[in-house]
């Protein structure tokens, strides 16, 4: 071993000097770290385990009645569209969509109309309390949720909000209030100062400041906060299980969760209906993904 | 050098309205009126969301603590004050819910320790492997993010069917020769294997976002010094172990106090894949499904008092564990 020219100490273990020393023993400094085989076959193992629910779940979807009887074959003998056409049609599943439909867009809505407008307080505003204030609502995100289903569901049936569409967007709206202000007030107070002053300078007022400078600026935090939204709001079961009681107004969870129920679960059935909610956010998300994770990155940066 | 405003709770805009200074300039001076104006524009922007606040926020927690007190089975015009005695019962005096809350705390407990160290010891290598990949990496991001993505009953339930005992892990399992790790009975049905198959799905769920922020990481570590480091003679093993690891502590502290509150107070994964009791025979029982028990599924019984105390208890676990997890940051950075 050579020893450093320098009055480094000889390298101990766990404490490797980051300087170059004169290189020897690696003749190119571009090779990779590790190689590409092993680095390819172990993320595409990942993907497999990733991808297993899914895959069966897709096999199971266009399982006939009949291929049943051998449920360890992944591949179906006689596979089918008939099961997920039933399923769409004789459950009502377009119905139960545009309930999920409705549900989430005006969660999503609720929840960046109202804590956009938070966030330009906290973020871009100075008033007494904001502080306070803010810490208040980020400290609500460590309330567990079971702790306010049971008032919420309570108050609600008072207020005669329980079963209706509306009783379950507002607690969810407010159940995402920590996030989302957290996220869109670091992205509005990252906005530069300038912007708004030149906003000021040209007449405009706090209202078209925000509408017209702010929102257009922080467009990648809206994305994520509407994603981050979104994607619980389309699966949510809890709350919607325990406040819908009316077949009518059944988001796709709660009426997934019914083909369950009823006699002995037939899983080809159960794996088109789980098949119908999950297409939908998969594709928003390969659609978004770009937004969505960088927005995420920005946010988590700081 | 990544650093994490989620758990930080920093005051906002701290630097950027500061960085202008208070009358540097004859047009920016601050007059006193416009001071008023600006915060009376401020709370009239905060209204909606803090009327929205008052009415489910604070009167539901409200309501709750008061409930904590009390007994009550929901339809009964009385309540009966019964001071401390819920949380007593939870904790040791009742011969029927003492019991139960103490092996639902103690799956929560494993749980809480198993969902964090597994995400974490996933997700790292997994980040690091994609950083490798300069090929594929978005296509990959996409398929590693599709479980957090879904999450959901509708994924839970397509885990029940590939569980089941004719289901696809069986199936895998004898076609790679590997029958005798097989549940005969099914993973979910086996009282040995139920707890531990939650845990993996729940690990399943948990590792994209820890994988996406330890990539976020990585990335914005000084590739100039990891090459240093590979130059020096460093493996590959020591590159990521001793200088990148050490570097993104404050990522792993994220990434177990994201996964710790999910374990402590999600149960959607247990409640989905087995069942209200948590089958077979209350092994996969754990605290958020014994409150939600509790609340909403013992029809005429008085338990929602003990419902809401149990809910409360989860509360100061979290805010204790949020203390601790703020420290632990505060002392590594």
């Amino acid at each position: 071993m050579t020893t450093p020219t320098t009055t480094m100490t000889p390298s101990t273990a766990g404490g490797v000097p980051a300087r170059v020393r004169p290189a020897h023993g690696r003749p190119r400094s571009g090779k990779p770290l590790l190689p590409r085989v092993i680095v390819y076959t172990l993320l595409l193992c990942y993907a497999v385990v990733s991808l297993f629910p899914f895959a069966w779940m897709v096999s199971g979807s266009l399982k006939s009645d009949q291929d049943m009887r051998d449920p360890g074959a992944f591949v179906p003998h006689h596979p089918t569209l008939e099961i997920l056409t039933h399923t769409w049609s004789q459950l009502d599943f377009l119905s139960y969509f545009l309930n999920s439909l409705k549900v989430t867009g005006l969660t999503v809505l609720g929840v960046l109309v109202l804590y956009s407008l938070a966030a330009y307080a906290f973020g871009v505003l100075r008033f007494p309390g904001r502080t306070v204030l803010y810490r208040f609502f980020v400290a609500l995100l460590f309330v567990p949720s079971v702790t306010v289903l049971l008032p919420i569901v309570l108050l609600e049936n008072e207020a005669g909000l329980l079963g209706t569409h509306l009783g379950l967007i507002l607690p969810l709206i407010n159940g995402t209030a920590p996030l989302s202000i957290l996220l869109l007030t670091t992205a509005m107070a990252g906005v530069p100062r300038e912007l708004r002053e030149a906003a000021t300078m040209d007449g405009a007022g706090e209202l078209r400041t925000f509408l017209q400078v702010y929102l257009p600026s922080i467009r990648p935090a809206l994305v994520t906060v509407a994603m981050l939204t979104a994607i619980p709001t389309w699966n949510e079961y809890l709350l919607t299980r325990v406040s819908l009681t009316e077949p009518t107004a059944f988001t796709l969870p709660i009426a997934l969760q019914n083909l369950t129920t009823s006699g002995v679960p037939q899983y080809n059935v159960l794996m088109a209906g789980a098949l119908i909610v999950v297409l939908p956010v998969i594709i928003l998300f390969t659609c978004l993904q770009r937004y969505f994770v960088n927005g995420l990155i920005g946010a988590v940066k700081g | 050098m990544a650093s994490l405003s989620v758990s930080k709770t920093p005051p906002p805009a701290s630097a950027a309205p500061r960085a202008t200074p208070a009358g540097s300039t004859g047009s920016t001076r601050r007059g006193p009126r416009r001071r008023v104006r600006e915060a009376v524009t401020a709370y009239a922007f905060l209204t909606p969301a803090v009327l929205l606040f008052l009415a489910l926020g604070l009167y539901t927690l409200g309501y709750g603590l008061a409930l904590s007190g009390a007994t009550w089975n929901g339809f009964s015009p009385e309540w009966t004050w019964v001071g401390l005695d819920n949380y007593l019962d939870l904790l040791y005096r009742s011969p029927v819910y003492a019991p139960i809350v103490r092996s639902a705390a103690l799956h929560t407990l494993v749980v809480m320790i198993a969902v964090p160290l597994l995400t974490v010891a996933i997700s790292f290598p997994l980040a690091v492997l994609l950083n490798n990949a300069a090929r594929l990496r978005t296509m990959m991001r996409t398929v590693f993010f599709l479980p957090y993505v879904t999450s959901g009953i509708a994924v839970y339930l397509a885990w029940q069917y590939v569980l089941r005992p004719d289901g696809g892990v069986n199936a895998l399992l004898r076609a790679l020769g590997l029958g005798t790790l097989a549940q005969p009975q099914g993973f979910l049905g086996n009282p040995a294997t139920a707890l531990p198959t939650v845990i993996v799905v729940m690990v399943w769920t948990a590792v994209p976002v820890g994988m996406l922020l330890y990539l976020t990481g990585l990335q914005s570590l000084d590739p100039a010094m990891l090459e240093a480091a590979s130059l020096d003679g460093a493996g590959w093993w020591r590159t990521n172990m001793h200088i990148a690891w050490p570097l993104l502590r404050p990522i792993t502290a994220a990434v177990i106090l994201l996964n710790l509150r999910e374990a402590l107070q999600g149960f959607q994964t247990f409640l989905v894949m087995t069942g209200p009791e948590g089958a077979p025979g209350g092994k996969t029982n754990v605290l958020g499904l014994q409150a939600y028990h509790l609340a909403f599924l013992e029809q005429m019984q008085p338990t929602l008092g003990l419902a809401s105390a149990l809910g409360w208890l989860l509360f100061l676990i979290a805010i204790l564990l949020a203390a601790l997890n703020l420290r632990a940051l505060r002392s590594t950075t």
